[in-house]
């Protein structure tokens, strides 16, 4: 995508400026906390904007192990994933529906689906947490999974929804005709042509997951459970002044979401642009 | 969407939604409407509830946090138009193709993916009166700046990071992809007739992608409505004092912290108001846009 630019030599240098500036202010904090990750406490302390004079890995080895952020990041590995495939399955099967059948609730039910998709999770928290007690869920990664599939499928569902409406509708019928039923025609034909959007809702909806803090923090008490996320944020206050251990444990918790992003831009970009908005 | 006669496929979409609904009604809409009698008792959040009229409603509107909670996020709000106005800015300057504007896009995405969480806890150590960012100031004017520390500065410091910073990695992508969508001619036309950057920018681009622009600012307030819990949490946790409240951590505040979980509730309602108001715009949005 190439023309003349409407920049003149002048023009294009601040340009160019400003864009330096944004990238740097973007990166600083960054480069801070990659930085104090690798100092001690005592260099810290009196060089907290160079880069460290002496190397020391001390911080990684706590952050791991004494305050299992090494146990936590497994915990998210199995909770994350298992949600995801949940939350397809969830959002497949609720956005064919509302994309290519007819039914006489379809639009009612389409329109609260996405009334009830931006409630925030704090509106909802005291009532999740007991309604999960209720179920005996509390202390489980079933009820985090759950709680966490029930607040994100409206969304992914709105985007499979819009994505099933623009396939032709010739091919439900010339399968029908072949004689497969609902469930033949989703399974065999129509979710394997939606697999770009699929692949889009499973980085959307793991990086939402992954993310999340409100109802795992109430669900997931125990220290054992805890995921990445609940792990890091309640370090905040347990490590609050010894900075280089909270930033070894930043570093360790940027990782995965750093890695989905290196394998996956191409989805993001495409979940950026796939809902009209973020849900 | 479409609608073939009066034909229809009997049960079958309705054991297809069958999953997304049983959940729906069990943690959004029975929550939603449990929170409303709840905010009518007096509760802990757990053991019985005393039915206690409207006192609940009556503390929430004598208590001084709650106030500052919806100021708060009136403040946060003004940010919205000044965020919105920059990643238009931004995003069209990379329209242009100027050198490096893929990496630029990328580099600006990551606060987007790491997430409030980790964004939080990373400012809370980059504003710290001993922090990075403190050290720089130092260097120049010889006093840190208490960024966290100030009332003032705490709300506006959030303010400023949440809703201009943090989505600008986010507001690009979007609307440049709705920017790909303008006709190359109009601009080339606009160029024939000695338009320069900000001509174009103002008559053409913003004009063209105006839904864009409006999907935009809708997403802004949901976030400043219904998703900056975390943020706050991990950065101020509300302070200092409760400076820094918005409603979703007023409630969080009253119901898990003092176990109050019925006053939380009469918040939630505030709050629950709030977002219908700002579901049923978007709502309207997408019906215009497909119309």
């Amino acid at each position: 995508m190439k023309k003349s630019s409407v920049f003149g030599p002048g023009a294009q240098i601040t340009v160019q400026a400003l864009m330096v500036v944004l990238v740097l202010a973007s990166l600083l904090p960054l480069y801070n906390v990659v930085s104090s990750s690798f100092k001690s406490i005592d260099e810290f302390t009196v060089n907290p904007l160079w880069p460290p004079q002496k190397v020391v890995p001390d911080n990684y080895q706590y952050a791991a192990f004494s305050a299992s952020l090494l146990q936590f990041t497994v915990n998210s590995i199995v909770y994350v994933p298992a949600a995801v495939v949940f939350y397809l399955a969830v959002c497949i099967s609720a956005g064919y529906a509302f994309g290519k059948m007819r039914f006489a609730l379809r639009l009612p039910l389409f329109l609260l689906v996405l009334f009830l998709s931006i409630f925030p999770q704090l509106l909802l928290a005291t009532q999740v947490f007991k309604l999960i007690s209720g179920l005996g869920l509390t202390n489980t990664g079933l009820g985090a999974v759950l709680s966490w599939v029930a607040y994100f499928a409206p969304f992914g569902t709105y985007i499979m929804t819009t994505y099933f409406a623009e396939m032709p509708y010739e091919l439900v019928e010339a399968a029908r005709i072949d004689g497969a039923g609902p469930l033949r025609i989703l399974t065999k034909i129509m979710a394997p042509l939606a697999k770009p959007m699929t692949a889009t809702i499973a980085i959307i909806g793991f990086q939402a997951m992954w993310n999340e803090l409100p109802f795992s923090l109430l669900i997931l008490q125990t220290q054992e459970l805890r995921t990445l996320t609940v792990g890091i944020a309640m370090m905040r206050g347990e490590f609050g002044l010894r900075v280089p251990i909270l930033s070894a444990a930043l570093v360790i918790a940027m990782v995965v979401p750093l890695g989905i992003f290196l394998l996956f831009q191409r989805y993001i970009t495409l979940g950026v642009t796939a809902g009209a908005v973020k849900g | 969407m479409r609608h073939r006669g009066l034909e229809t496929d009997g049960i079958a979409p309705y054991l297809f939604l069958a999953p997304l609904l049983v959940l729906l009604v069990l943690f959004i809409l029975y929550p939603v409407t449990m929170n409303l009698l709840a905010s009518f008792t007096e509760w802990k959040g757990y053991g019985p509830q005393k039915w206690i009229g409207l006192s609940n409603y009556e503390k929430m509107f004598q208590d001084q946090a709650f106030w500052t909670s919806l100021l708060n996020t009136g403040i946060f709000v003004l940010y919205i138009p000044i965020g919105t106005a920059f990643t238009l800015f931004v995003a069209a300057l990379m329209r242009e193709s100027i050198a490096g504007w893929k990496t630029y896009r990328a580099i600006l995405y990551i606060p987007n993916l790491l997430g409030y969480v980790i964004m939080g806890v990373i400012f809370s150590i980059y504003l710290r009166d001993d922090g990075i960012l403190n050290a720089l100031i130092r260097w120049v004017t010889g006093a840190p700046v208490h960024f966290l520390i100030d009332p003032v500065l705490a709300v506006n410091s959030i303010g400023l990071i949440l809703v201009v910073w943090l989505h600008l990695g986010f507001g690009i992508i979007y609307f440049l992809a709705a920017m790909n969508g303008i006709e190359k001619s109009i601009y080339e036309a606009a160029i024939i007739d000695g338009a320069n950057f900000w001509k174009t920018f103002t008559n053409v681009t913003v004009p063209s992608i105006r839904f864009a622009v409006e999907f935009f600012v809708v997403f802004n307030f949901i976030e400043v409505f219904a998703r900056m819990f975390s943020f706050i949490y991990t950065l101020t946790q509300g302070g200092p004092g409760y400076s820094t409240f918005t409603l979703e951590y007023g409630i969080f505040a009253q119901g898990f912290q003092k176990f109050q979980a019925g006053y939380a509730s009469a918040w939630s309602m505030v709050l629950f108001v709030f977002c219908a108001v700002i579901s049923t715009v978007q709502i309207r949005l997408m019906q215009r846009r497909d119309a």
